[in-house]
C-alpha cells in the first residue's frame, strides 16, 4: 500500500484548509514534529499561493483601507504570543497531568476534546506493552509523539506517521525503554484477531452504542 | 505587484505605521482575498468581513512577515486560508486559539520557501494546464469532484482518476 501518497494527501488537505478539526490538529502536530512533512506543506502552500496571485480580482464593495486600520484599534493591540508551539500541549496542557483512562495493563488513552466525526486520542503504552493483532474497519492514523513502537512493518519513532486500513493486520509493541506516546485518529472501529478477539470485539461493539 | 515592492511596503507599515503604504497593499490584496472567498462559496457579506480581517491582520502583523522566509503573497495567502478555517470553527462555536501558534510557527520554523523553490518550479513545469486546473479547482477552490465533473463536462470517474494521477506526478517532486 502506498502510504506516502496518503500522507501527502493529508498534507495537501491541510494546506488547502479542507480537513475536519480532528485531522487538522493531527496534521499540525505532524508538521510540528516532522520537518520533512513541514517542507512538503510549504511546497503545496506555494503552489496554492500561485493560484491566489493569479486570481481574477473582485474588489470588495463596501470596504476601504481605513476600515481595516480602524477595526484594529478597537481590539487590544497585539495579543501576547505564548511560548508554547506544540499544538497538542497547547490544547490540553502537560500530558503528565491528564486524566488518562486505563484500557488494559500498560495501555492508557485520553480522548481529546475535539468536536468532529473522527475521534482523536492520545495513547500511552508502557515499555513492552503490545496491542493484540487487529485490523481496522476505517482508516487509522498514528503519529508517534514520544518513544517508539514496532510492528510487522518496522519501527516508528517520534514524528513518524503510520496509516492503516482494512488490508493491514498488525500487532504493535512499544519497543523503547520509555514506552510510547502516540496521537491516533480512528475513522471507525478496530477489529481484533487471536485468543481474546471475541471479547475485545464484543467490547468495541458495545462501546459503539455509546458513541 | 512585484515581490520587492510588496516587501518594501510591508517594511514601511511595520516600521513607521505608514498608512499610504498600507493603502497600496490594500488596493493590491483586498480584491484577491475577496475573490478567493467568493470562489470558495462564501457570501458577499462573509467575504467582505473576512477580507477586512485579513487586511487588518496585515496592518497589525506586518512585522511578522519575513522576506527571507517567504514571498509576501504566500504569507498573505496563508493568513486568508487560516481565516477561512477559523470561520468554519466559529460556526461550530469553537474557541479560536490557533492564530498565535500559527504566527509563532511561521516565525520560528526554519524552512525557507527559497530553499524549496526548485521543487515548486519543477512541479509547475511538470503539470500541464489541465492538471494545474484540477489542482486549482479541487484544492484552491475546494470544489467537490462532482462539481468539477459538471463544470468540465467529464465523467466523475475521470475526474477522480485525473486528480489521482496529478497528485502522483506532483509527489515525485516533493523532496
Amino acid at each position: 500500500m502506498n502510504t506516502t501518497a496518503q500522507k501527502n494527501e493529508l498534507i495537501f488537505g491541510y494546506s488547502s484548509g479542507n480537513l475536519g478539526e480532528a485531522k487538522s490538529l493531527f496534521v499540525s502536530m505532524y508538521l510540528y514534529l516532522n520537518s520533512f512533512a513541514a517542507k512538503k506543506a510549504s511546497i503545496f502552500d506555494n503552489i496554492l499561493a500561485d493560484n491566489f496571485a493569479n486570481l481574477d480580482e473582485i474588489a470588495p464593495r463596501k470596504l476601504n483601507y481605513k476600515d481595516c486600520i480602524e477595526s484594529t484599534s478597537k481590539k487590544n493591540q497585539k495579543d501576547e504570543i505564548s511560548g508554547n508551539l506544540n499544538p497538542i500541549t497547547n490544547l490540553v496542557g502537560n500530558l503528565e497531568n491528564l486524566k488518562w483512562k486505563s484500557i488494559y495493563k500498560g495501555f492508557k488513552e485520553y480522548v481529546l476534546p475535539v468536536n468532529d466525526g473522527d475521534t482523536v486520542k492520545l495513547i500511552k503504552m508502557d515499555p513492552g506493552t503490545s496491542v493484540p493483532l487487529h485490523s481496522h474497519n476505517g482508516r487509522e492514523y498514528i503519529l508517534v509523539l514520544d518513544g517508539s513502537f514496532c510492528d510487522e512493518y518496522g519501527e516508528y519513532k517520534k514524528g513518524d506517521m503510520q496509516i492503516n486500513d482494512q488490508q493491514i493486520k498488525h500487532h504493535p509493541t512499544a519497543c523503547d525503554n520509555d514506552g510510547c506516546v502516540c496521537l491516533s485518529i480512528t475513522e471507525n472501529d478496530v477489529v481484533f484477531f487471536g485468543k481474546f478477539a471475541s471479547i475485545l470485539n464484543l467490547f468495541t461493539f458495545i462501546k459503539s452504542f455509546f458513541k | 505587484m512585484e515581490n520587492d515592492k510588496l516587501i518594501d511596503l510591508a517594511a514601511k507599515i511595520a516600521n513607521t505605521r505608514d498608512e499610504k503604504a498600507f493603502s497600496e497593499i490594500f488596493d493590491f490584496l483586498a480584491p484577491k482575498v475577496n475573490s478567493y472567498y467568493l470562489k470558495n462559496n462564501l457570501s458577499f457579506e462573509q467575504s467582505e468581513e473576512l477580507t477586512q480581517e485579513v487586511l487588518s491582520a496585515v496592518w497589525l502583523k506586518a512585522d511578522l512577515f519575513n522576506p527571507d522566509k517567504s514571498k509576501f503573497i504566500t504569507w498573505a495567502f496563508t493568513i486568508a486560508r487560516n481565516k477561512k478555517i477559523d470561520l468554519y470553527r466559529k460556526q461550530n462555536n469553537k474557541k479560536i486559539e490557533d492564530q498565535d501558534v500559527r504566527d509563532f510557527l511561521y516565525q520560528h520554523n526554519n524552512i525557507s520557501d527559497y530553499e524549496i523553490e526548485s521543487s515548486i518550479n519543477k512541479i509547475k513545469q511538470e503539470l500541464d494546464e489541465n492538471q494545474q486546473k484540477l489542482i486549482k479547482m479541487s484544492f484552491f477552490e475546494q470544489k467537490s469532484h462532482k462539481k468539477i465533473a459538471e463544470e468540465l463536462e467529464i465523467p466523475l470517474g475521470t475526474v477522480k482518476s485525473r486528480i489521482r494521477s496529478t497528485l502522483n506526478k506532483m509527489q515525485k517532486f516533493l523532496t
